[in-house]
């Protein structure tokens, strides 16, 4: 937290310092390393915001708050997932506080306006959540690299295992309306199709649907399998409805974005068993950094985290890896953002590595929803892995640049 | 009272002149955002504290007009002076056809303003072809008039204040006409207007049209400082927020949107950075401002200068 006292004083002699042209690089290399946290700590996405805030801490803790030789220092400033007060709050991180590169936002929308400023200033941006497709295709930014997703990334190879392992046909596919929704549906679609499948009916619904009576009475009789991509508070309005309706004794319902951990602890036991993500995690995936990681997190948080948490809580690690790399220079951004497209790192959620186009190459999983006991909270639910899909690109298996002739996803 | 007046407003114009030195680029950007949602909340209070209607539809003409701007500029290479002109007038276009809301008074036009503000926030939404949905338009250019080109930050800032100066002037000589003074008596007593004989809804009419252009042109200003625009301009929030800052700020005066735009946008942006709970802390000062000062800041410094100037007379 920052003091209210320094803001006020300190404003007005860092910006003659900077007009001076003697600002950052007066004292590089022996002041701590500056890196500013753009999350939704209050709003509608407050929950995720607050996961992703706490794998940051998490791993700057474990690592006692030092990178390349140097102290870290993380600012965290809250956008309200809201992308004028994202732009304004990234500016006031490179301005004010003077951070040497940022970390965020969360919100899909917002990344457009951190990325803006990034580009306007030059300070390198880390992107750990937001998952707009066209950030790493259509409109790359220089100074912007991605650590988290594309949201169709997730898209592709859950088409293939709809058609391949579960043998579907004939698909009826309910998307959230919206960006992130279409690109995760589409690109699920377009490889299903690819495959042979068909597309029984498409049903889109806005966020904050509050009913989803009328999208499950539209379900088509010869449908065999429903796939969902649901986001926030509608993830538990279609859990319930499907199940009020008597829908789980007729048809089967999959989650191709569905039911993550920061959802399940509203879920009873009806969800056991249930597919209910193909994402590029599972908190119950069980490798050795990930039994760290959660039984870490678990300690600290009282809960399991989400993908945001993990997506956070690996942004660390990709950072710190890269200063080090780079033995704390991060006033060279050149070298600074070479350092972040050049490691790897071995994240709770696997092996990662950044493609040509600075989005990461990575494993998505197909998780089942169970009942665990965890050493740490009991018995709880949560998302183990069926199906690994190894070293997964953001093209998926088609060439790059055919992908990108072809253009975005849209509805 | 007026030579007191010209040393303020001569404060104010050498602090507005001398901020983008004293205070560096983050107050800068902030102050400019400041200036153009005081705009923004100047065009809502031309209906509301002028004429007495609650408008909650003016960020449609505020994002039809950015929207607008954007498109020409970035898909399209028009050069400033044709697409920022442009942006005015479909904005205004809009206001021309969303005016036929003047034909109701009180909640009934409340409510109509805000589903027309749906209207329009669904579409920029929903037509992701060419409003490009979530992702909105991104890489707006400085604005540039040939050779004159704006090419940073601090020099928009002057531009905007310039802009917000002369508007202010020229919404000054207009409340002070008699369209202007039309409207309060409309405001006042609509049925007293109509016996005097106006055609009070076409006197509203064209305050709404015209309130409506001035929303737009905040949104050219809002487009060329963001330099992207998506669907979050075009939202309820953004009408709510502004009607707010006229209501803070205090209603039927120019200065007042402004001040409005000062305290809500610093208090989320700057509150924001050390006090997690800024949200409420904005809910606190909405609420105090409706039990103890409905007439906004404004209204306190009055209130203030009445005491004051009530002990001076009374000392010697």
């Amino acid at each position: 937290m920052n003091p209210l006292f320094r803001n006020v004083s300190l404003s007005g002699a860092a910006a003659l310092l900077a007009a001076l042209g003697m600002g950052a690089a007066a004292h590089a290399q022996t002041g701590p390393i500056k890196i500013g946290v753009l999350a939704p700590v209050t709003g509608p996405l407050a929950t995720p915001g607050k996961d992703m805030v706490e794998g940051m801490k998490l791993y700057w803790e474990q690592v006692n708050y030092t990178a390349g030789g140097r102290k870290v220092e993380l600012v965290i400033a809250d956008t309200t997932c809201n992308p004028d007060q994202a732009l304004t709050q990234a500016r006031r991180l490179v301005h004010q506080e003077k951070v040497h590169f940022m970390i965020g936002p969360l919100c899909g929308h917002e990344g457009p306006a951190v990325a803006q400023v990034s580009k306007e200033t030059g300070v390198p941006l880390v992107m750990d959540a937001a998952g707009a497709d066209t950030i790493t295709k259509w409109s790359r930014t220089p100074s912007v690299v991605r650590t988290a997703v594309s949201a169709s990334q997730i898209g592709h190879p859950w088409g293939e295992y709809m058609y391949k392992e579960l043998g579907l046909r004939n698909v009826t596919f309910i998307g959230q309306d919206y960006t992130w929704g279409h690109e995760v549906t589409l690109g699920a679609v377009r490889s299903f199709t690819a495959l042979g499948g068909k597309v029984a009916k498409m049903i889109w619904n806005p966020i904050g649907t509050k009913d989803y009576g009328p999208t499950i009475a539209a379900i088509p009789e010869d449908t065999d399998g429903v796939s969902a991509v649901v986001v926030g508070a509608d993830r538990v309005r279609l859990f319930e409805a499907w199940f009020n309706f008597g829908m789980d004794k007729k048809k089967k319902i999959y989650g191709g974005y569905w039911l993550h951990q920061d959802v399940l602890p509203q879920m009873d036991d009806r969800a056991i068993g249930l597919i209910g993500n193909s994402l590029n995690y599972a908190a119950g995936l069980q490798t050795p950094e990930n039994i760290a990681f959660t039984t870490a997190f678990a300690k600290a948080y009282k809960r399991l985290p989400s993908w945001f948490g993990e997506s956070a809580y690996t942004a660390g690690l990709w950072t710190k890896t890269a200063i080090d790399s780079i033995n704390g220079k991060v006033e060279d951004r050149e070298a600074f953002l070479k350092a972040m497209r050049a490691v790897s790192v071995k994240a709770p959620r696997g092996p990662l590595k950044l493609d040509a186009y600075d989005n990461p190459i990575q494993n998505v999983y197909v998780s089942r929803i169970q009942k665990i006991k965890h050493p740490v909270l009991g018995e709880v639910l949560t998302n183990v892995p069926v199906k690994t899909y190894e070293g997964v690109s953001q093209f998926w298996t088609w060439d790059p640049k055919e992908f990108l002739a072809r253009g975005p996803y849209k509805r | 009272m007026d030579r007191g007046r010209a040393v303020l407003a001569a404060v104010a114009l050498a602090a507005a002149l001398a901020l983008p030195s004293a205070a560096g680029p983050f107050w800068t950007g902030l102050v400019t955002q400041m200036y153009i949602f005081g705009l923004l909340a100047l065009s809502v209070d031309l209906l509301l504290g002028h004429a007495g209607l609650f408008s909650l539809t003016h960020a449609s003409f505020f994002a039809v007009s950015a929207y607008t701007v954007a498109i020409l500029q970035v898909r399209y290479a028009v050069p400033t002076a044709l697409a920022a002109p442009a942006g005015i007038l479909a904005g205004t276009l809009l206001a021309l056809l969303f005016g036929l809301a003047v034909r109701t008074r009180g909640v009934y036009f409340i409510l109509i303003t805000i589903a027309f503000g749906y209207v329009v926030w669904g579409v920029a939404h929903r037509w992701s072809s060419f409003t490009g949905g979530d992702n909105g338009v991104t890489n707006v250019p400085f604005p540039a008039l040939g050779a004159a080109a704006i090419t940073s930050h601090t020099q928009y800032y002057y531009l905007v204040l310039a802009a917000v100066i002369v508007c202010g002037l020229g919404y000054r000589v207009f409340m002070r006409s008699p369209f202007g003074l039309g409207l309060r008596g409309i405001k006042a007593s609509e049925s007293r207007m109509q016996s005097l004989g106006f055609r009070t809804s076409a006197h509203l009419y064209a305050a709404f049209v015209l309130s409506g252009a001035l929303a737009s042109f905040a949104g050219v200003l809002y487009v060329y400082y963001n330099k992207f625009v998506n669907p979050v301009a075009a939202s309820f929030p953004v009408s709510v927020e502004a009607a707010l800052m006229a209501i803070v700020g205090g209603t039927g005066t120019i200065i007042g949107p402004f001040l409005g735009a000062a305290v809500v946008l610093g208090l989320r942006n700057w509150v924001s950075s050390f006090f997690e709970l800024h949200a409420a802390v904005m809910g606190a000062v909405f609420i105090a401002t409706v039990l103890w000062a409905p007439q906004g800041l404004v209204g306190i410094a009055g209130r203030l200068r009445a005491r004051f100037g009530k002990a001076k007379e009374r000392t010697p």
